[in-house]
């Protein structure tokens, strides 16, 4: 009996074995597999996204931490639980109840996000709380990052935006996505059925690497003098389109600023700036369908987002003569002393060709060289200097000066050029004087600039330096050279020419006393404009290069304005000014100092000149020629009020304050106690006050003065601008040194 | 059963003045397996002791604390002579069935009514219970052994005795506990001479009872339900086959050489009660194939010296308490193995020696001090 229970025994041992022999070692690792499926955690560290710096360092987009709160629906078996959930997140994130219970339905998950970008004190506090009430594990906090552009709709065009989950949707945060993004880490490691992690268990960590940063040739001083300059234009000119801008670094193709406007503010990329576009849209809204408006607020959204300056081929006009003068003077169709006659109209092969000037004057430019072809911006000229070219060489150097390729500017969307494959002889004749061909803002400010540089067309770019986390330089860029266009001495020719359209042709806006400024104006027509049909007009694209100084191009700057809504727009009138305005904020910032001419020395203006009611880029330009400085109060377009008035005296250096808007003009300020002061300390503190100073009395030469007395009297509410006369007297007792 | 008792009286007063020492090989065997059961329990349990209670030595430190009393409750009976056991055997039987009566009324929880609650810890009577049966059925079979084939003393005193318990165990309800005690009792019946056409009629009856639950969906509700839990645990392994689940990933992913002591990842709350009733696992996630293997080998060891003992012992009493008390070691740690792994669908049972739980352990050492006191008894020369 006994044996047979042993063997009983022995059976049940034996088949059990057989059991776990089976599962261990047979499947054992399949088992193990499944079991670590449900163990293992892989959890996202994300990687820091790089800054984007400009060119001084100065952050234009930067991340910073920020926390998706989670809950874990599994874990909350409770009513109660569920109760206190709810109320927190309702209490401390805001959220709506209904949103938080869809999510604490989801009972099979131990992960949900129920808000993401939510800042540190936010989650500080939620997490106190949700320690203090035991509820640690239910809400769990994970860290993400969220991206800042500190200055708002500033180079927006330019740097894009990065998506809610950091990822580049557009600009330099898309072109550098892979150089921004860095790479995300994980953590690895064992969880027990409650998602903590197993005490000593297995962790392993593979670190993220953060982005790297870019360091931009973009200037944020210059930018600013840029977008400052537009932003004006857009109402100054009643811009039913946009307008674009470009500055560049003429001999190394760095672009210092580049914007167009109306753009957007990338923190919020999706708030539609223009207000205009806006109302219009709002209107839109009660008239059409749902996908009517959707489309049309998409459609708003990509024209906001999109970088005109490389994206946009356009007609550019007059400003490509620089392109056919240039080219014709290298391939030696033409030489400076050649002449062409104007009657005011051509005609080539059979298709008659006007003169811009036929329409005011009635006749034509008359016989003049090549200079005056280039200051007058003479059609006729330059037909006929294209057909001297002949198409072979006209589309040769079309192609030497880039504008058949991109420009491999480091942006993403660069588009292409439309330029006839085949000229006709009447193509040729009308892409002489920069019609029936499309080129972008960036290909033609590059081609001017070859033109202007000693003949070297640049690769134009943005990211002059990519550095990572901890500063240590990853790349330079170094200029490129894409090919000698021209000579040294025909570039020379150029700028000679190109200077005497500022000083004494079309563009005489841009002049800016003490530098020596070349330009080219333009006016386009956009022929092929959809306007033309639903509105029966064509709208112009106005527009000016300009490039200083002539002896030595640092800095060129290309300004488009896309349909203005003003009688006789010119790009002459409305375009060069702007650049005049930008370039005489940028050259002296740049460290290049004036040098005045005997000349303008001797213009400049005692009297102020009346400027009320001028548009501001006109006033500006007004005050610049006069030899004046000038300060603008307000953010309107015209001039309401100017400080000194009309025909007042303006002492020496002094500034005329211009104010645009209503609302600024009138506040006063207090005339500072000067009496007793050094000269230096008066003037310092006149100036600084946003006053004028007028010293009156012998000022002798070594001796030390102070001021004896002034008017206004000290305290006195004067408007800024307001002229303060002060006495000097010998002082009686110098100062030692 | 009266005319039984004169007979073990004059035996007791025969032999109750011989002396001899205890079986070594048994007690080493005991204490081996207490020492790996409490270094096992206690790397099983401080993951959940943490997590529950804040405390990783919970479980460990009451566990030691029985060990100790339990190891003192061995060697006192040792060194008892286990013949006062025949005058004890209706009291304690009694007493059972008292307790298995109160524990319907005075318990710790409404959906098993197993633990009577004392305060500082609590009993479970069914533990008591394997002992009363094997106790009283050690009694009548060796005060009955001529008469065995008798059905009047050979079947049906087991089967009242027995059915009692039972039936009161089911009304806990405790199903692993009455298969556990109808095992014990069937084998004593077995060895102790019930004529084998009785076990014949009770096997077939058994094997009728199952082609009735297999083949009538119903009869009794959720048979179905748990047989396809038990073929595949998958279908539902969120809820009824999740602990099964569970302990096949953790038998599995111990493979042949297992994890390492104390690295088990499934104890960290995957494992229900990991150490309890699925203690096991851990031991095969731990120490792998290899290590279940050595641990089942100690537990044949000492089931085998058991019976040795048992066969050694020179009276019937002393005989059949050894086999009755080393074959419910050996049922229930196959049992307890065969649900973990899934060979027999699941039902909670605990493994002897390792599984945590207080007075089962004082209990358990007790039986082996009863076992021992055997031993002391078998070097005698034959009557």
């Amino acid at each position: 009996m006994i044996v047979v229970l042993v063997a009983m025994i022995v059976f049940g041992f034996c088949v059990v074995l057989h059991q776990l022999f089976k599962l261990q070692v047979v499947e054992g690792e399949a088992l193990q597999a499944r079991a670590l499926q449900q163990q293992l955690r892989s959890e996202r560290i994300g990687a820091k996204r790089g800054t984007i710096y400009d060119t001084n360092g100065n952050p234009l987009a930067k991340s910073a931490t920020v926390w998706s709160v989670c809950v874990a629906p599994g874990l909350i078996d409770t009513p109660e639980k569920e109760s206190d959930v709810t109320a927190a997140l309702e209490k401390f994130l805001e959220l709506d109840k209904e949103s938080i219970q869809k999510k604490l339905a989801l009972k099979g998950t131990l992960y949900q996000v129920v808000k993401t970008k939510v800042e540190k004190p936010q989650a500080d506090e939620l997490m106190t709380f949700v320690s203090e009430n035991g509820l640690t594990g239910l809400i769990f906090l994970e860290q993400d990052t969220r991206r800042y552009y500190p200055y708002g709709n500033f180079a927006s065009a330019v740097l894009g935006f990065a998506n809610d989950d950091n990822h580049g949707a557009y600009g330099l945060e898309s072109y550098y996505e892979k150089v921004l993004a860095g790479t995300p880490g994980r953590v690895v490691s064992m969880k027990n059925s409650r998602g903590v992690d197993m005490d000593l268990q297995y962790s392993q960590e593979y670190a993220a690497k953060d982005g790297d940063s870019l360091v931009l040739t973009i200037d944020e001083t210059i930018q600013h003098f840029l977008e400052k300059n537009l932003e004006i234009a857009l109402p100054e000119h009643k811009v039913r389109n946009r307008v674009t801008g470009v500055v560049m670094d003429v001999k190394t193709g760095a672009v210092l600023a580049m914007a167009s406007k109306p753009d957007f503010d990338p923190n919020n990329p999706y708030e539609i700036l223009d207000d205009k576009k806006r109302e219009e849209l709002e209107n839109l809204k009660t008239v059409a369908t749902k996908e009517q408006y959707d489309q049309a607020l998409r459609e708003a959204w990509y024209a906001q987002w999109r970088n005109y300056a490389i994206s946009d081929p356009y007609e550019p006009g007059s400003v490509f003569k620089i392109i056919t003068a240039s080219g014709a003077l290298e391939c030696g169709a033409v030489t400076r002393q050649s002449t062409f006659y104007c009657s005011g109209a051509t005609t080539v092969n059979g298709t008659p060709y006007h003169c811009w000037v036929w329409a005011s004057r009635g006749e034509g430019h008359g016989q003049q060289d090549l200079e005056h072809a280039i200051m007058n911006s003479c059609n006729p000229a330059f037909i006929d200097i294209g057909q001297r070219m002949g198409a072979q060489n006209f589309a040769e150097y079309f192609s030497n000066f880039g504008l058949t390729e991109k420009t491999g500017i480091d942006l993403p969307g660069e588009a292409t050029s439309i330029y006839h494959a085949r000229y006709t002889i009447n193509d040729l004749a009308s892409s002489s004087f920069g019609q029936t061909f499309k080129v972008t803002p960036i290909q033609l400010i590059t081609a001017a600039s070859a033109a202007v540089n000693g003949g070297k067309l640049m690769q134009p770019y943005i990211v002059k330096q990519i550095v990572d986390a901890e500063g240590n330089v990853i790349s330079n860029t170094e200029p490129v050279v894409k090919r000698q266009v021209v000579s040294e001495d025909i570039s020379k020719e150029m700028r000679l020419m190109l200077e005497q359209v500022v000083a004494n042709g079309s563009g005489r806006q841009a002049q800016i006393p003490g530098y020596r400024v070349g330009g080219k104006t333009g006016t386009s027509e956009q022929l092929d404009s959809p306007k033309l049909k639903s509105e029966g007009r064509t709208p112009n694209t106005l527009s000016f290069f300009g490039f200083a100084p002539v002896e030595d191009p640092q800095v060129a700057c290309l300004v488009l304005i896309d349909d203005p809504d003003i009688y006789n727009a010119y790009g002459s009138t409305v375009a060069a000014p702007i650049v005049g305005a930008v370039l005489a904020d940028t050259l002296p910032y740049m460290g290049i100092e004036p040098q005045y001419t005997e000349e303008e020395l001797a213009n400049v203006a005692t009297k102020a000149e009346y400027l009320i009611n001028l548009d501001l880029h006109d006033a500006q330009y007004k005050c610049r020629v006069s030899g004046l400085k000038y300060r603008v109060v307000g953010n309107g377009t015209k001039v309401l009020r100017q400080i000194p008035e009309a025909g007042e005296t303006i002492p020496e250096g002094g500034t005329i304050v211009l104010y645009t808007e209503e609302e600024g003009a009138g506040d006063l300020i207090p005339v500072p106690d000067v009496v007793g002061k050094t000269v230096e300390e008066a003037n310092r503190s006149i100036v600084g006050a946003g006053l004028n100073i007028s010293i009156s009395g012998e000022q002798i030469e070594g001796t030390h003065q102070v001021v004896s007395s002034q008017t206004p009297a000290a305290g006195e509410q004067v408007e800024a601008g307001t002229v303060v006369t002060i006495q000097c007297v010998e002082s009686t007792a110098p100062v030692t040194e | 059963m009266e005319a039984a008792r004169p007979a073990g009286k004059t035996r007791k007063k025969r032999i109750r003045a011989e002396k001899g020492g205890i079986d070594l090989t048994f007690m080493f065997l005991v204490l081996i397996l207490l020492a790996i059961g409490l270094i096992m329990l206690f790397s099983a349990s401080y993951a959940s002791a943490y997590y529950e209670t804040g405390n990783s030595f919970y479980y460990i430190s009451r566990q030691l604390l029985f060990a100790i009393v339990g190891i003192i409750g061995m060697f006192v009976v040792a060194n008892i002579d286990y013949h006062i056991l025949h005058r004890f055997a209706f009291l304690i039987y009694i007493g059972t069935v008292f307790l298995l009566i109160l524990v319907l009324f005075v318990h710790t929880r409404e959906d098993a009514r197993r633990w009577i609650p004392l305060g500082f810890t609590t009993f479970q009577p069914s533990e008591l219970a394997k002992f009363a049966v094997v106790l009283i059925f050690a009694h009548l079979i060796s005060t009955n052994y001529d008469r065995m084939k008798d059905p009047k003393y050979g079947v049906w005193p087991f089967l009242a005795l027995m059915g009692i318990v039972v039936l009161l165990m089911l009304l806990e309800p405790h199903l692993s506990g009455t298969i556990l005690i109808l095992s014990i009792g069937i084998i004593m019946m077995f060895v102790g001479g019930t004529d084998l056409k009785w076990f014949m009629i009770g096997g077939l009856l058994l094997a009728a009872a199952v082609v009735v639950i297999v083949l009538i969906p119903g009869v009794i509700p959720y048979a179905m339900s748990r047989i396809q839990h038990w073929r595949d645990p998958w279908i539902d392994p969120q809820g009824k086959g999740f602990q099964t689940i569970q302990s096949l990933y953790a038998i599995g992913s111990g493979g042949l050489m297992g994890v390492g002591i104390g690295n088990s990842r499934q104890k960290h709350l995957y494992l229900p009660e990991p150490q309890n009733d699925f203690i096991f696992s851990v031991v095969c996630e731990e120490l792998g194939f290899i290590g279940a293997t050595l641990i089942i080998l100690v537990f044949v060891l000492l089931i085998w010296r058991g019976y040795v003992i048992a066969m050694r012992c020179r009276d019937r009493f002393g005989s059949m308490l050894a086999i009755g008390l080393t074959t419910q070691v050996g049922v229930q740690t196959i049992l307890n193995i065969a649900v973990v792994s899934n060979t027999i669908p699941n039902t909670g049972i605990s493994l002897p020696f390792f599984s945590s739980g207080g007075t089962a352990l004082v209990m358990l050492l007790a039986e082996m001090g009863v076992i021992l006191s055997v031993s002391r008894q078998t070097n005698l020369e034959k009557e």
